[in-house]
């Protein structure tokens, strides 16, 4: 039969711009900055406010883009930004504030290698940022990790569904590889963009002055005055982050029918790591790989199942060994888990990752 | 006459705007604060908008501002509103988008969000309370502070040497293309009280009819922060903001 999806070969920056347009994304709010100033860039140049409507607006920082968020946001408007890790750790408070009045929005992070300005090269040294938090107060976000440009097309009409599901800020936390890479890639099918009708039926809590008859006002605000009072939202946020916990874990596995050694990565790193496990499966070794899609909540259920065959955990990332400490609380040091990661915007060649598995498989301890 | 006979419509002379919740405000005796809510409520009222209307509110005094005026709301993060109303009037275009902010608020974290939604042109406005000081946080230096006047990071008074100079923000506003309607009112005694709705009101209908960002700020007092008497403070006022703070209309690109 033939294919009749629409396929392209671009970059995953430009399939997150082609993808917020046709999944109905209301609107856009960013700040350029390297290595995702492709998504504005093709955002701008496909002028959607022409067709769907969606507004595209380059903000003066990234404080204000992801201010313009939660105004939107708070409206009901399907509304998303993206920038890189200097830019997403300006925008913490704006993640905080709407993680506490639970305003649904996208926030993509393309990755690069820091701390600091740091370098415009792929890293995930992220990975706490967005899982535990990041701003001020007891929060979460869920985070969604591509690993192909694919992905970054998939993920974009997913997050928005998960972020409106829960009234939740969700982050697609990518990395410069995955932002800048050209891949064959099969586009989302159009959907338009909700009416009015369609926003007060899905979103009647929205602040956008729309006064039903005998409607109280909505009221978007984190402020409380009296403590027991605070106490009270913040239980109200973790009975909702319990259920996200027991509903939304998403990851993959590679090879782990019989697994033994597995590698545990997320995003680009999950490529490389696959690499690795076709070619260590060629020398007899049985290693297999569990992929990460959503980095919170953890996909510790998944970990958990396959866990009875193996033997020995490697964790792999870029940094210094972030992702580790949610396999080990996953694993409940019933294994031992090893960490083997490259730093500042190095990217790991699937031999290193050979080499690195090679080391734990022959070590006796 | 009886009480019942006294109580009619044709007698009422003055009423409490439909858009003021009955709650108690938390704002101190003789604050302007509670004098721009009356306005805008009545305005917003005048205007047909309660269904059509976005507040933003700030952090500072006006963080309750919500409590007060029966209207949508969102309350910003400090100096953010700007940027929080930018998009509800993008996405919203017909609705009546304001933020109300304190001189912190708007002309020290805020002030590039401020200069950046005003120089863009956005079909907003923006009601800027300026008392010269930092009310909530109990009245330290504000980005409008005069210069020798006291508050309690500058208690010897504002030395430009040390603190620098109080910023003008609304002058500078005038200078943006995107401003449309920049005037500077005052709400101490009745006529001013009158021009000072006069203002709102156009700056909320160029709002409405797409033309410019619109800035209306109201030099008040903060008999508190001030150490004064709200009679004091008026008459303060009077003697010494309105030197650096001239009332009245800076632009109007319609006029």
């Amino acid at each position: 039969m033939e294919d009749k999806r629409e396929c392209y070969l671009m970059k995953g920056n430009e399939a997150i711009a082609h993808a917020a347009i046709r999944c109905g994304c209301d609107g856009y709010f960013g700040y350029p900055i390297t290595p995702q100033s492709e998504v504005l860039e093709t955002l701008s140049a496909l002028k959607p406010w022409e067709t769907t409507g969606m507004v595209v607006l380059q903000a003066e920082s990234e404080v204000a883009a992801i201010n313009m968020l939660y105004g939107g946001g708070a409206t009901g408007k399907r509304v998303m930004t993206s920038s890189s890790s200097p830019g997403v750790a300006l925008m913490q408070e704006g993640i905080s504030y709407m993680a506490a009045v639970e305003i649904p929005a996208v926030i993509v992070n393309v990755q690069r290698g820091g701390p600091g300005l740091g370098t415009i090269q792929p890293g995930q040294a992220d990975y706490l940022q967005a899982t535990v938090g990041g701003g001020n107060g007891d929060y979460n976000t869920l985070v969604l990790a591509p690993a192909s440009v694919q992905d970054m097309a998939d993920f974009v009409d997913l997050a928005f569904q998960l972020a409106f599901k829960y009234r939740n800020p969700t982050i697609i936390l990518s990395d410069g590889v995955i932002g800048q890479m050209m891949e064959q890639v099969f586009l989302p099918p159009v959907k338009p963009r909700r009416t009015e009708e369609q926003i007060w039926e899905e979103c009647p809590w929205a602040a956008n002055g729309h006064r039903l008859k005998q409607r109280k006002p909505n009221i978007f605000s984190s402020l409380e005055m009296e403590a027991v009072s605070m106490e009270q939202r913040n239980i109200k946020l973790q009975e909702k982050y319990e259920l996200m916990r027991q509903t939304e874990q998403r990851s993959s596995t590679f090879m782990c029918d019989d697994v033994e050694y597995l590698f545990v990565a997320f995003g680009s790193v999950s490529r490389c790591a696959e690499e690795a496990v076709t070619i260590l499966r060629q020398e007899g070794h049985k290693v297999g790989l569990l992929r990460a899609i959503t980095l919170w909540p953890y996909p510790e259920k998944e970990l958990n199942r396959i866990l009875p065959t193996i033997k020995k955990i490697l964790v792999c990332e870029m940094n210094s060994g972030q992702m580790i400490n949610d396999v080990k609380l996953a694993v409940n040091c019933q294994r031992p888990v090893y960490h083997f990661g490259r730093m500042g915007g190095v990217v790991p060649s699937p031999d290193e990752l050979v080499d690195a598995m090679k080391g734990i498989i022959f070590d006796k301890n | 006459m009886t009480r019942e006979e006294i109580i009619q419509s044709e007698n009422l002379v003055m009423a409490k705007p439909r858009l003021m919740n009955d709650t108690t405000m938390h704002y101190c005796p003789g604050c302007s604060h509670g004098v721009v809510h009356k306005l805008i409520a009545e305005i917003i009222e005048e205007m047909g908008l309660e269904e059509k209307t976005i507040g933003v509110c700030p952090v500072g005094c006006a963080v309750f501002a919500y409590r007060y005026l029966d209207i949508d709301w969102q309350e910003a993060a400090h100096g953010r509103a700007p940027a929080v109303a930018t998009a509800c009037k993008r996405l919203w275009n017909d609705r009546l988008v304001f933020t109300y902010q304190g001189d912190g608020d708007l002309a020290c974290i805020g002030a590039c969000e401020t200069i950046h939604a005003l120089n863009r042109g956005e079909k907003i406005t923006v009601i800027f309370i300026n008392n010269a000081i930092y009310g909530m946080t109990g009245g330290q230096m504000a980005p409008t502070t005069l210069v020798g006047m006291k508050t309690s990071t500058c208690p010897y008074g504002r030395d430009p040497e040390l603190h620098g100079y109080p910023l003008n923000i609304t002058e500078l506003a005038t200078h943006l293309e995107g401003t449309a309607y920049v005037t500077r009112q005052s709400v101490h005694n009745v006529m001013a009280i009158r021009k000072a709705k006069a203002a709102i009101k156009k700056a909320f209908t160029n709002s409405m009819n797409g033309i410019g960002s619109n800035l209306v700020e109201i030099v008040s007092t903060c008999s508190t922060g001030w150490k004064k008497s709200p009679v004091e403070a008026n008459k303060w006022m009077e003697d010494n903001m309105f030197k650096f703070y001239q009332i009245g209309d800076l632009k109007d690109v319609r006029r």
